[in-house]
């Protein structure tokens, strides 16, 4: 079968869709777009939970605070008490560390 | 699509909170939540998620999400803590004007709740780690 397609016609459906969203929006106070990304998001945060995980790891070591006058010493003592009892925590830390060491000697 | 949307939006808005309070979703969902609120410092929502995600098992995912969840909360309650010892250094070099005492004695007592609501949030999810029973903590 033979298809054609028209250019026009896209845009009239972009145009009426917007329309029709903006029109849903205004009735209802729905975010349509948002909510739609917002359960997108959700949906692949459920699948890529291991990653998710990860960047939190990291993401809580960047959010140590650091003093100006601290090194690097003191910064690893302050990490080192607070995941105290918290054993595998303290376990993808180290894993952390080890890969950054090895990141710097490549 | 819209209209899929908008009856997700209905969902979530509606009986959505009541499905996810009975803690009937995949754990999966609850570790995202939790990971979302500890992202944003909400430690009250990420203690309530690891808490429904822990009911049914406590995995090693389970167990990784729980302990960023309490190092955050010592993190932020020593923060806290250095912040009161702040104060009580600049009142003994400066002395407290008598103006600002209330204001002082106001920042104090704030300072000194944060820390404790989130020492008990510890404490909790601590438990919970552990296997032990704890009474939920609710912030006012």
């Amino acid at each position: 079968m033979d298809r054609k397609l028209s250019i026009p016609g896209g845009l009239t459906g972009a145009l009426v869709g917007l329309a029709a969203e903006l029109a849903l929006e205004e009735i209802t106070g729905m975010e349509i777009v948002n909510g739609l990304l917002a359960v997108i998001g959700a949906g692949f945060g459920l699948i890529r939970i291991d990653r998710r995980i990860y960047e939190a790891t990291v993401n809580l070591l960047k959010r140590v605070p650091v003093e100006a006058n601290s090194d690097y010493r003191d910064v690893l003592e302050q990490i080192d008490e607070m995941s105290l009892e918290l054993p595998e925590l303290r376990e993808s830390f180290v894993k952390l560390v080890q890969a950054g060491i090895e990141a710097q000697k490549a | 699509m819209v209209g899929l949307n908008a009856l997700s939006k209905l969902f979530r808005k509606t009986i959505g909170p009541r499905i996810e309070a009975l803690g009937l979703l995949p754990q999966r969902y609850y570790l995202h939540r939790a990971l979302d609120a500890l992202e944003k410092d909400d430690i009250d929502e990420a203690v309530r998620m690891v808490t429904l995600a822990g009911n049914d098992k406590k995995d090693a995912r389970w167990r990784l999400v729980c302990q960023q969840v309490i190092f955050r909360c010592r993190v932020l309650a020593s923060q806290h803590e250095k912040q009161l010892d702040r104060f009580e250094t600049e009142m003994e070099i400066f002395g407290k004007p008598i103006e600002l005492s209330d204001t002082y004695l106001r920042l104090q007592k704030a300072e000194e709740r944060a820390r404790d609501i989130l020492r008990s949030y510890e404490m909790t999810l601590f438990n919970q780690l552990n296997g032990r029973k704890s009474d939920p903590v609710t912030a006012e």
